[in-house]
């Protein structure tokens, strides 16, 4: 009785969490009239014609030039500050861990807004570069995070033999830690794509005449509904549908817990 | 022995990203809340009167009141929904558990976006509700209620921050060791009974890290509200937006600013203190 109803609720709440991607990808390739689905008018014309509408391309192009910025940017960043807070003579590193985690626990907006008062103050244009930015020190948390987990799960004798062997400190990076830490590494650069790709609200402050894709499909959607916009949907859905697989693919062999 | 210098030179080098990245503009945000706008000049002095404007102004003081209530709302709508949909997944076994819970948990990679305007066509007057109640006849013609207002926020919050509810009270209940709920079915205790005794008090971390992620992230949500919100739809989030566009005072929206931020510290700190007291 118990587990029916259980049931029951949890597939009515599957239902509405992928109605967006159901109700797009219907409403991408048919027409409906007064309720009732017209198979007859079943087309793949709207997804050809996503690749002539240059605002959209030039959204896609942004985005993923930020993407790869900024997830590029942060993954060195994290293997820099893990490294760092690790390191026996570092300055205060539960502060600095503290500093790259703020971007990530605050509201975005307050993020945004403070990305928004700095670069004004210091004169910087907004473009896509600034979009760069914000979504560095958003997605540092993340890869800095799973790579510090990482790098602490690594036995020190290891470095310790390396150096014995006569390794040098480069050495020991590159063939003793660096294989070590690439897997996390690697997820944390996938999930911090997903986030990047998807970003919006740091975005709408730090964007100024540059649209990513969200910020695209937001200005398309104030206009209306066009299958074109339901065309392109469902291609973003898709495309992080099969992302966040990956993801949960990836870190799904390593389920030790790391209880503290 | 330390040698002072390279150490020195180390930490520069590690820190000084994110102190310009983060440390900065976080400054340069909490300064300028301080600021005031004098027509068209920015007047760099230190001075409380964006606060003091705030609270003297009983409209913002409301829109700021009812968007606590308004992610209260959401909070609980995303705990009554989320914590039984979390204890049907970590009731199940094997694959089946595994790819439900992957089922619930790649919805919050879905584009935030589209999830809003999703539920704008759902809601809307041409959309699946009115169609739904029109078709069973509930309503005689299509209803405008369900858009563009309060309850529509609310709706839309809820869907969209339902997955950050489910996975944290799922993480929790894993963690309760199985030999506990079959040691409360041996001495007698019925489904409910170790529901209500041994489940439900110890998966209470997941339970505030859900209630903690949904209310702050209600909290700073200005998209939402812009887009279902309408014209009589408004949030402290979307209020705060408005002073960076249309309105134009930031240091004013910079000090809405630190009212929203320090809600979220003060609610993050007071599900700190819940969960102490729960391991005491």
């Amino acid at each position: 009785m118990l587990d029916t109803a259980l049931a029951l609720l949890a597939g009515l709440v599957l239902l509405v969490l992928y109605s967006p991607i159901i109700i797009s990808a219907l409403f991408s390739v048919v027409e409906v009239n007064g309720g009732i689905i017209d198979w007859s008018s079943a087309t793949l014309r709207f997804y050809a014609e996503l690749w002539q509408n240059e605002s959209i391309l030039s959204a896609i192009r942004a985005t993923v030039l930020v993407g790869v910025l900024s997830v590029t940017l942060a993954a060195l960043l994290a293997v820099v500050l893990a490294f760092y807070v690790e390191w026996r003579h570092a300055l205060a590193p539960r502060l600095v861990e503290l500093i790259v985690y703020i971007p990530f626990l605050v509201p975005p907006i307050i993020t945004g807004l403070s990305l928004l008062i700095f670069f004004v103050d210091v004169g910087v244009e907004r473009s896509v570069l600034t979009i760069a930015i914000g979504h560095t020190v958003l997605v540092l948390a993340v890869l800095f995070r799973l790579t510090l987990t990482r790098l602490q799960s690594i036995p020190p004798s290891l470095a310790e033999a390396s150096a014995d062997l006569g390794a040098n400190a480069w050495q020991t990076f590159r063939l003793v830690m660096w294989p070590q830490l690439r897997p996390a590494v690697l997820t944390g650069a996938i999930l911090a794509l997903t986030v990047s790709f998807d970003e919006t609200l740091v975005s709408l402050f730090v964007a100024g005449d540059t649209m990513t894709l969200p910020l695209r499909l937001w200005a398309m959607m104030r206009v209306g509904f066009s299958p074109e916009v339901n065309a392109l949907v469902t291609i973003i859905l898709a495309f992080s549908i099969v992302l966040a697989i990956i993801i949960a693919l990836r870190m799904r062999p390593n389920t030790e817990r790391h209880d503290q | 022995m330390t040698r002072a210098l390279p150490r020195f030179l180390l930490t520069a080098a590690a820190l000084a990203v994110p102190v310009v990245l983060i440390v900065l503009p976080f400054g340069s945000f909490l300064m300028s809340a301080f600021w005031t706008k004098e027509g068209s000049e920015i007047i760099r002095e230190f001075s409380l009167a964006n606060f003091r404007d705030f609270f003297a102004n009983a409209t913002y003081v409301r829109v700021f009141l009812r968007t606590l209530l308004l992610c209260a709302q959401v909070t609980l709508i995303g705990l009554v929904i989320g914590y039984p949909v979390a204890y049907f997944i970590w009731r199940r076994r094997g694959a089946v558990r595994y790819l439900l819970l992957l089922a619930f948990v790649v919805p919050l990679f879905m584009s935030y976006i589209v999830k809003i305007y999703t539920m704008r066509s759902i809601l809307g007057l041409n959309g699946f509700l009115n169609q739904i109640l029109v078709g069973v006849g509930l309503l005689d013609k299509p209803s405008l209620v369900f858009l563009y207002n309060q309850t529509s926020i609310l709706v839309t919050m809820s869907v969209i921050f339902l997955p950050f509810v489910i996975l944290p009270v799922f993480l929790s209940l894993d963690r309760i060791p199985r030999n506990l709920v079959e040691a409360s079915a041996d001495m007698g205790a019925g489904t409910f009974g170790t529901l209500r005794h041994v489940v439900v008090p110890l998966s209470l971390p997941g339970v505030v890290a859900g209630c903690l992620f949904t209310f702050v992230l209600a909290l700073g949500d200005f998209v939402t509200p812009q887009m279902v919100g309408g014209p009589t739809g408004f949030t402290f989030g979307r209020v705060i937006w408005s002073q960076f566009g249309l309105a134009f005072n930031w240091p004013f929206g910079a000090a809405m600013g630190v009212v929203l931020l320090s809600v979220s510290i003060l609610v993050i700190l007071l599900a700190g203190v819940a969960l102490r007291r729960q391991r005491v």
